[in-house]
């Protein structure tokens, strides 16, 4: 027998132990749906094929709060607003949008005749119950707090155990939510195909909250089909019936996800399908896309090398800037950074450019501001506390430490992964050979890290920490994070002259003082040298060459292309299967 | 017999309960806790995490009530007190699903082996019985042709699978079969279809098989030893029946004694196959549980995989009374 006949007959061998032990096999999942709504046939003629890695814990609008969630849940829900590829907010399932002049009243007009996915009607009721059911305290959504700027909404969340207070709060939050007809009655239910208006009244100036209006929380899922299902009504596609530009179709625990084109999407309807798959193992994704069975994966470093050296794999990389920022951040009240000059110092040190090259293997963009490339307020001209050894030294010398001997022991925690191993130790070696400092590496599991990061009396001296955006917006990168109260609270960052300028910010209705006012702020935070800023993550993508129309933006999340995916088209010549 | 059985079945109780409290208190000793998020990302707000404790019961003490009503009106206790009910509690992570329900409630009209657990289970049964049906003859073999080819081979082929990683067999069985034969697809979306279960069964139960020809090989050696055998020859009885008959049956017993645990290890080891695969086992359930700090999902996995080790340890103990007349079982 040749090898070849003896490996099949050992391969026959084992079909037959397979098909004894696995002899209750349930028929197979059709590959391609005929559900389209209205009894109207979608063509799957095009399926794209994508890997989505982690299969999501909670597939819930309110609820999820994970990349892979939000990538599934755009695909079948739309909010009112949307970003476009320059990551302006243009309008989604709302038309159009107005502030009062204060910018405390928001009021959104749908667009007329909006559909679900099954052809039921979509009105502003729809979504006044999503933005609740997101402050709802019975909801406990890990994103609720983000539209807190609505009046009654921290009220209602953190309500506890006094029934009147919740009860309270939560009429407040019925009133601050509202549906009408667009003469301002009131509407009649989910039926009432005039219900077209949603106003939002606010605790405060906020006049980037329609940004906040386009994220996963404000998706109008079926209240009855919560209700009927309980918690758990997300594990059932059937119980996705959204507005957004697809539907899903299947649904498998940890195997796939499928979509197809929504045909009542009120935009251009997709013209491909998606299949998502969930290969967590990122060398066993790359083989599948390199045998043609994923039109697009996620790429990872460990592959980059093989990448760039193949004369084809090289021309479907595609890289390009991502939407968080990282930084060294300095715990403000633990010796020696209480002294700016030591920050300073410690910036000065950092040879961005090596790290990404050397550490990173360029996937990422050395950077010396907050807000990354690509989104609106970056600063461009920033050019403080660079890479100079010099200066470096310098500061030290400025500091009150006067020299580096008399500087107190310097720790930098990470979260021990091989990869963090790596770069913190190239990190140290950076301090040791421009500062002649002897940095002690301190390796901790990896949850362990994060909940010592979150709290100001356990967050470390030093430590490598970033920020994504949750929103394309100034504000969601300087007031979220950078106020006192807020997340930069952690390393014990407070600034009262920030706080004023940011809440002059926040407040600003004219567009371009508010630009004006959040790049005040950005320059005054960098003022103190608070953290070494230092790169920008990259998304990094393969793509076949036979998808076409796919427009990529730093907010990208999961996958490229879910900013616009009704472009997306596929050569189905070219295409192998 | 039936007192020894009893006895038996008794001991699993405080065996159990020993188990939950150490990995209680292991689990409790790590920080964080199952709210933490995406440490570059949003975290979940205080009010929030205050909301989902009292919704979960983690505002309680870990063991011991001395401010509420009953002492026993804790974490520790009450779980204990649902889990005796069959119930293993909610998964902090997968929210409004219960821990049981996660492990073994298979998708709406399916049956219950098409459950997580079911999966790897049967996953677990297939790589075990391949993992028998080649390695006990391939041990055999190499101990009745000792010193030859057949035992150098086999040999070579367990060391191998004991010492190679489930994961680099893995990638490699994928590039060699997918990649350069192109003989399967590499990617899984139809796991009804038996030839789908090929590659993992083979990925998951080739350290088994090796370990089992090993264990095969010498404990026929030994056999091949002892006294009786000799007597056998010099009665004058045939090669296949003094093999079939006094030969296996006695070199058999210890690789009786492996399979049970091997069979609990399988079922649950089945992490790497599932992040390689996508296969859709229970076993990501075991191991990202711990990172995320999904307590009532690490007690009830551990729990699981103790009765699991339990109970196939009792079966071997209750088989050996029938495979060999001389251990006494009690």
């Amino acid at each position: 027998m040749s090898i070849k006949r003896q490996l099949r007959f050992v391969l026959g061998m084992l079909a037959i132990a397979v098909i004894v032990l696995s002899g209750c096999a349930t028929p197979a999942v059709p590959t391609v749906s005929d559900a389209g709504a209205g009894g109207e046939t979608v063509s799957a003629e095009k399926v794209l094929r994508i890997n989505l890695g982690t299969f999501p814990d909670m597939i819930d609008p309110q609820r999820s709060s994970f990349v892979n969630e939000i990538a599934l849940l755009k695909l079948a829900y739309e909010g009112l607003t949307r970003q476009d590829a320059e990551l302006d907010t243009v309008p989604a399932a709302a038309e159009s949008w107005t502030y009062n002049d204060d910018a405390t009243v928001l009021t959104f007009t749908l667009r007329d005749g909006l559909k679900y996915s099954d052809g039921s009607l979509l009105n502003a009721e729809r979504f006044a119950y999503s933005i609740r059911r997101n402050i709802d305290p019975a909801t406990a959504g890990e994103y609720a707090s983000i539209t807190d700027e609505i009046l009654g909404a921290p009220e209602w969340r953190g309500c506890g155990d006094d029934a009147a207070a919740c009860e309270a709060a939560k009429a407040q939050v019925m009133e601050s939510v509202k549906a009408t007809h667009a003469d301002g009655s009131a509407c009649t239910g989910y039926d009432d195909a005039e219900c077209n208006t949603l106003t939002l009244t606010l605790s405060r100036p906020a006049p980037y909250f329609h940004v906040v209006m386009s994220l996963w929380v404000t998706f109008p899922a079926k209240e009855e089909l919560i209700t009927a299902a309980g918690e758990n009504w997300w594990l059932d596609a059937a119980n996705h019936v959204g507005n957004g530009p697809f539907i899903m179709d299947t649904l498998e625990q940890g195997v796939r996800a499928f979509y197809t084109p929504n045909p009542n999407y009120w935009g251009q309807v997709p013209v491909v399908s998606i299949d998502f798959a969930f290969i967590t193992d990122s060398a066993v994704a790359f083989e599948a896309y390199k045998n043609n069975e994923f039109d697009i994966i996620g790429l990872a470093a460990e592959d980059l090398e093989v990448v760039k050296a193949d004369p084809v794999l090289s021309q479907e990389a595609n890289i390009y800037p991502g939407s968080c920022s990282f930084a060294v951040m300095f715990h403000q009240l633990k010796e020696p950074f209480t002294d700016q000059k030591v920050r300073e110092a410690f910036a000065h040190a950092l040879d961005r450019d090596a790290w990404v090259q050397d550490v990173l293997r360029g996937l990422g963009s050395p950077t010396l501001t907050w807000i990354p490339k690509g989104f609106p307020g970056y600063d461009a001209e920033e050019n403080r506390w660079g890479y100079d050894p010099e200066a470096a030294l310098q500061a030290i010398a400025d500091s009150s430490y006067g020299s580096v001997e008399n500087l107190p022991p310097i720790t930098l925690t990470f979260s021990d992964t091989p990869r963090n191993r790596t770069r913190n130790e190239w990190l140290a070696a950076k301090f040791k050979e421009v500062l002649g400092i002897d940095v002690k590496l301190d390796p901790v599991e990896a949850t362990t890290y994060t909940a010592l990061t979150k709290d100001i009396n356990t967050a470390p001296q030093t430590f490598i920490l970033g920020w994504c955006a949750d929103y394309p917006d100034p504000q969601n990168w300087l007031s979220v994070y950078w106020r006192t109260g807020a997340f930069g609270e952690r390393i014990g960052y407070s600034n009262p002259e920030l706080d004023a300028l940011l809440e002059q910010a926040d407040t600003e209705l004219d567009p371009e003082k508010r630009a004006q006012l959040y790049a005040d702020a950005q320059r005054l935070l960098t003022d103190g040298a608070p953290v070494a800023f230092m790169w920008n993550n990259v998304n990094a993508y393969l793509v076949k060459p036979w998808v076409s129309g796919i427009v990529k933006t730093p907010q990208d999340a999961g996958w490229p292309g879910d900013i616009s995916p009704w472009t997306i088209d596929i050569d189905t010549a070219a295409q192998i299967r | 017999m039936t007192t020894y059985l009893i006895r038996r079945v008794l001991w699993i109780i405080p065996v159990m309960l020993l188990v939950a409290l150490i990995t209680f208190t292991l689990m409790h000793q790590a920080p964080g806790g199952p709210w933490d998020r995406d440490l570059n990302r949003r975290q979940v707000d205080a009010s929030t995490q205050e909301m989902l404790n009292r919704q979960f019961g983690l505002d309680k003490p870990l063991f011991f009530n001395f401010e509420g009503e009953h002492i026993l009106d804790s974490q520790f206790f009450n779980y204990i007190g649902n889990a005796v009910q069959g119930d293993l509690g909610p998964s902090y992570r997968q929210r409004g699903r219960m821990v049981q329900d996660v492990l073994f409630e298979p998708p709406k009209n399916k049956p219950i082996w098409d459950s997580k657990f079911g999966y790897s289970m049967r996953l677990g049964l297939l790589a075990l019985t391949m993992a028998a049906i080649f390695g006990i003859p391939l041990g055999i073999l190499a101990a009745l042709k000792r010193n030859t080819i057949f035992d150098y081979s086999a040999l070579f082929i367990s060391t191998i699978g004991i010492s190679v990683p489930s994961f680099v067999l893995a990638i490699f069985l994928i590039i060699v079969l997918a990649g350069q034969l192109g003989i399967l697809k590499i990617i899984q979306r139809d796991w009804s279809n038996p030839a789908a279960w090929l590659v993992p069964a083979t990925v998951l139960g080739f350290g088994t098989f090796a370990y089992i020809t090993r264990l095969t090989r010498s404990s026929m050696l030994e056999v091949m030893g002892q006294d009786y055998i000799r007597t056998a020859r010099a009665k004058g009885l045939g090669g296949r029946v003094i093999i079939t008959r006094h030969m296996l049956r006695n070199a058999l017993i210890p690789v009786m004694t492996i399979m049970g645990p091997a069979l609990a290890g399988l079922v649950t080891g089945s992490f790497i196959i599932e992040s390689m695969f996508g296969f859709p086992g229970s076993g990501r359930e075991y191991v990202l549980a711990i990172s995320n700090r999904d307590y009532s999902m690490i007690m009830g996995t551990t729990l699981i995989y103790a009765l699991l080790i339990v109970l196939a340890n009792l079966t071997v103990d209750i088989m050996y009374g029938f495979l060999d007349p001389r251990i006494k079982v009690n």
